[in-house]
């Protein structure tokens, strides 16, 4: 429970933040795309909700905007919502593409998936992570990048998971899944990374 | 009882006084004429010399058994060159217990579920993940371990992928009484007492009582329970044969193993701990008769009929409330009738040819009712001795219909050629199959503490279209591509083997080389979509393909008249094929675990299979005085660095910290005969204390243990005999 408190307060602040920043960026005309490397905490079950991230925030989305554009993916436990379709009312869409994350310089100009229905999901379970029975960890696989095109349906972005740990608990299995990620953002809509 | 335990350690350390004390050296036996003149029968189904056999074979006698001191199955098994003592590819539970499946024997870097274990040539059931529990088989009445590797379903069907073991036990020879007293570390006691005779020179009466407990132990005191809980065996074998003449033997044997076990450890109930206490109890009880008839000089017709029953059932209940937590049974039987013809013709041939069948039934907790097979097999094996008996070329094959697959035919050849006493080389190709187990095909399991699903592949479709008009799946999930599951086939490999043998006085060398390609493994898969919960599904196909292959060396001898030193080590080279494939095209990537830098895997990253080492090996000195009857023997078993877990995003084993260091186990007995009845031996295992919690949950500690061996000959017909 405290944890679930400091991560809500860590996201509002977070969102304060970009907020201000996203003013100071406009002034500024960048061409340059952001690179970031975040930990995000996302839950296990099912009747718990989903983590909402947000590239051009470069953070966590509160939950009351789950029906906006305003987030481009998120995620609970292993399974991925894109923000379109049944995922959700934006305009995001996904491409899962095999490679090393510095050599895609450009995102694909089409090919993104969408989440067309509640079992077909953009990015499949399963298929971007191995479950190890013998030490019970998800590790994500190496050489995954997700390109994405954000919520807005206006932006790029490029996203690999470095780690996937439990979260500290105490009862017979873990509630929480940390991930860290690293993405790169475009922010002048173009699809160079 | 401390008193007694004094006493007892108080003569340990007489053993190593007298041990440092005397060193006088007389001529005793060579030690290549024994070896080699020793008999197996797992090699052919027939009783060959030693010598004389084509495929690769390790034999441990019953006076090295009890040379170790040990009272388990496994540590015997363990220091033999290329068998590795592994536990499940399961894994281990959470909280760092010890695989609840137990542990089994890796050979030619194969999986437990592919090796074959036979008592006294017939199967042992009630596996569990693959593996079967060794701890069931007690020391004590072992006459011989005969090890067979590669491929033997030529002669024995299903699960001989990677070899057989057969564990034959003592037979009715003379009168004789044997009792044992162990003690060990860990409030750890064993009990022994087996009695033999014979009546009119026709009927022979064995005799065999163990029984074994500890208290168990505790490697990690942070965690609420014990690493291995307390528990007690029981063990009994009855042996009864007899000769109606000559050519008419009839053979009986009943066996019974019985264990109970504690259960207690720490659930979260709702989120909150609470303790619960349990057993768990195996009962395993096994009828074997054979008729044999020998109708005219070389040639036998043998009538055999085996049965198993193994009964496992095991409970918790909540400590405070008594309310039942969670219960499973697990029972599974078998009926085997066979008929096997043996002819041996006037030293150019010998043929065996046989037809048997096996009725099997399971019914278990976490399967869908009760299931039934039926496998019926024919076998046929003919062995020819050209160029004046230098030559033995054997070929055999065995065919084996299932109830629920195709027949499989397992051919196999096998060369011998010895140009002079001194040199054996031996050469041998065949195929192997393991049928899936009646986990794959039937299991229902629904974890209700994490909330994910395993089904089999026969129950994947009717329990899918349950969940979905249950409203248990994901809404929307599509299971149409999964209500028709193809068949598992069954999983196969093609071994083979290159051999050489050379005896000397006072050496025998033995290296081999070896191969296998194992196609169709059945692996676990995940469903694309999952339970209404969140939670995954999962089910199994046939996808992989391996191989393993290397080489191994064994070399005895002699040093001194009373000092005998042998060594053994095997390289092994284990892969996958479609990881091969990906690293060759530059598709697979990992992870550096601390920069988080992702780079292409390349060949010379990957390690192989998990749970492999490639470097394995032992090394035993072992004094023998005859004239005092001292022996004192001490073992090396050492397991080189191996794949753990995957930690870096290419679920391979490349990574030096997805890696378990090697380590030595150091073992070593002392015995000295009393007079010649009374024999006291003590000992260590696990000098150097290697333990590893967290990855090897299993291996207790150092222990120190204690026995008093008493053996007398011929007590009520003393006069009769002489």
């Amino acid at each position: 429970m405290k944890t679930k408190n400091a991560l809500l307060s860590a996201a509002v602040l977070a969102v304060t933040i970009s907020m201000v920043s996203c003013d100071k960026e406009k002034t500024d005309a960048p061409v340059q795309p952001i690179t970031k490397t975040k930990d995000i905490t996302v839950n296990f079950s099912g009747t718990t909700p989903f983590t909402l991230f947000s590239f051009k925030d470069t953070s966590v989305v509160a939950n009351t905007d789950s029906t906006s554009t305003k987030w481009d993916f998120a995620l609970r436990l292993t399974t991925f919502l894109v923000n379109s379709y049944s995922g959700g009312p934006g305009n995001a869409g996904v491409i899962v593409q095999d490679g090393l994350y510095d050599n895609i310089t450009t995102a694909p100009a089409a090919g993104y998936a969408y989440d067309t229905t509640a079992s077909q999901r953009a990015i499949k379970d399963g298929s971007w992570y191995d479950y190890n029975p013998t030490i019970h960890s998800f590790v994500p696989k190496a050489g995954k990048v997700f390109i994405f095109r954000t919520g807005d349906g206006s932006h790029y972005a490029k996203m690999e998971l470095l780690s996937a740990d439990y979260a500290p608990f105490t009862g017979p299995a873990p509630n929480q899944i940390i991930y860290k990620m690293r993405f790169t953002y475009q922010p002048d809509g173009s699809k160079n990374f | 009882m401390r008193r007694i335990l004094d006493d007892m350690y108080k003569a340990a350390a007489f053993l190593l006084v007298s041990f440092i004390t005397q060193f006088v050296f007389a001529q005793e036996d060579t030690l290549s004429n024994k070896t080699l003149d020793e008999i197996v029968v797992t090699a052919t189904r027939t009783e060959r010399k030693l010598g004389n056999v084509a495929v690769p074979v390790q034999i441990i006698n019953r006076k090295s058994i009890q040379q170790t001191g040990s009272l388990r199955f496994q540590d015997i098994l363990q220091e033999q060159t290329g068998l590795v003592i592994v536990n499940s590819n399961l894994g281990t539970s959470l909280n760092g217990y010890p695989s609840p499946f137990g542990q089994g024997v890796q050979m030619l870097g194969l999986d437990p579920a592919y090796t074959l274990l036979l008592l006294d040539g017939e199967p042992l059931i009630g596996r569990n993940a693959g593996i079967l529990k060794l701890g069931r088989l007690a020391t004590g009445n072992i006459q011989q371990v005969e090890i067979v590797k590669g491929p033997s379903s030529s002669l024995y069907g299903s699960e001989a992928m990677a070899g057989v073991i057969n564990i034959i036990t003592a037979a009715p020879q003379k009168e004789k009484l044997e009792l044992q007293l162990h003690n060990a570390t860990n409030n750890t006691w064993g009990g022994t007492m087996s009695y033999a005779t014979r009546f009119n020179k026709k009927t022979g009466v064995q005799f065999f009582l163990n029984r074994y407990s500890s208290s168990g132990y505790d490697l990690d005191t942070s965690l609420y329970g014990k690493t291995v809980d307390p528990f007690r065996d029981w063990n009994g074998q009855l042996k009864i044969t007899h000769n109606f003449s000559g050519k008419l033997q009839w053979v009986t044997s009943l066996r019974e193993f019985d264990s109970k076990q504690t259960n207690n450890y720490e659930i979260y109930r709702q989120n909150n701990p609470a303790v619960v206490r349990g057993f768990t109890s195996e009962k395993d009880k096994t009828a074997f008769t054979q008729l044999r008839w020998q109708w005219k000089p070389g040639h036998k017709i043998y009538f055999r009929t085996f049965y198993n029953r193994y009964n496992n059932r095991s409970f918790v209940n909540l400590d405070k409330t008594d309310i039942k937590f969670d219960e499973t049974t697990f029972n599974q039987s078998i009926v085997k009738p066979e008929i096997q013809v043996e002819s041996n013709g006037k030293g150019q041939g010998h043929y065996i040819g046989g037809i048997g069948s096996y009725f099997e039934m399971i019914d278990a907790s976490r399967y869908a009712g009760k299931k039934t097979v039926t496998t019926f097999y024919a076998f046929t094996q003919e062995e020819w001795n050209l160029l004046h008996q230098k030559l033995t070329v054997i070929g055999g094959a065995r065919i084996d219909k299932r109830s629920d697959f195709a027949a499989r035919l397992s051919p196999r050849i096998a060369l011998a050629y010895k140009p002079n006493q001194k040199w054996k080389f031996t050469t041998s190709a065949g195929w192997g199959f393991k049928a899936p187990d009646f986990r794959h095909l039937y299991l229902n399991f629904y974890n209700s503490q994490i909330g994910y699903s395993l089904l089999g592949s026969q129950e994947l479709g009717s329990e899918l279209e349950r969940m979905q008009q249950q409203g248990l799946l994901q809404p929307g999930a599509d299971v149409s591509p999964y209500l028709i599951t193809p068949a598992l086939k069954p999983e196969t490999s093609f071994g083979s083997h290159a051999g050489v043998t050379f005896t000397g006085a006072n050496w025998l060398v033995e290296g081999e080389l070896f191969r296998n390609d194992i196609r169709n493994l059945i692996d676990v898969f995940t469903l694309p979509f999952t339970r209404s919960n969140n939670q995954a599904i999962f089910s199994y196909h046939n996808i992989g393909r391996v191989y393993t292959q290397g080489l191994s060396v064994d070399i005895k001898y002699k040093l001194l008249p009373r000092l005998f030193v042998s060594g053994g080590y095997q390289f092994l080279d284990a892969r996958d094929k479609e990881i091969m494939k990906k690293v060759k095209n530059g598709t697979l990537y990992k992870r550096d675990l601390v920069t988080f830098q992702t780079t292409v895997v390349t060949k010379s990253d990957y390690f192989g299979l998990f749970n492999r080492s490639r470097h394995t090996g032992n090394f035993k000195i072992l004094y023998e005085n005859k004239k005092n009857g001292f022996n004192a023997y001490i073992r090396l078993v050492y397991r080189g660095k191996f794949g753990y877990g995957d930690l870096n995003g290419d679920n391979i084993a490349d990574d030096e910290r997805e890696m378990v260091k090697g380590f030595v186990l150091a073992n070593l007995a002392l015995a000295k005969s009393i007079n010649n009845h009374f024999q006291i031996q003590a000992g260590v295992e696990n000098i150097f204390d290697y333990t590893n919690i967290q990855k090897i949950p299993n291996i207790p500690g150092r222990l120190f243990f204690l026995n008093i061996n008493y053996s007398m000959e011929n007590i009520f017909q003393h006069s009769k005999t002489k």
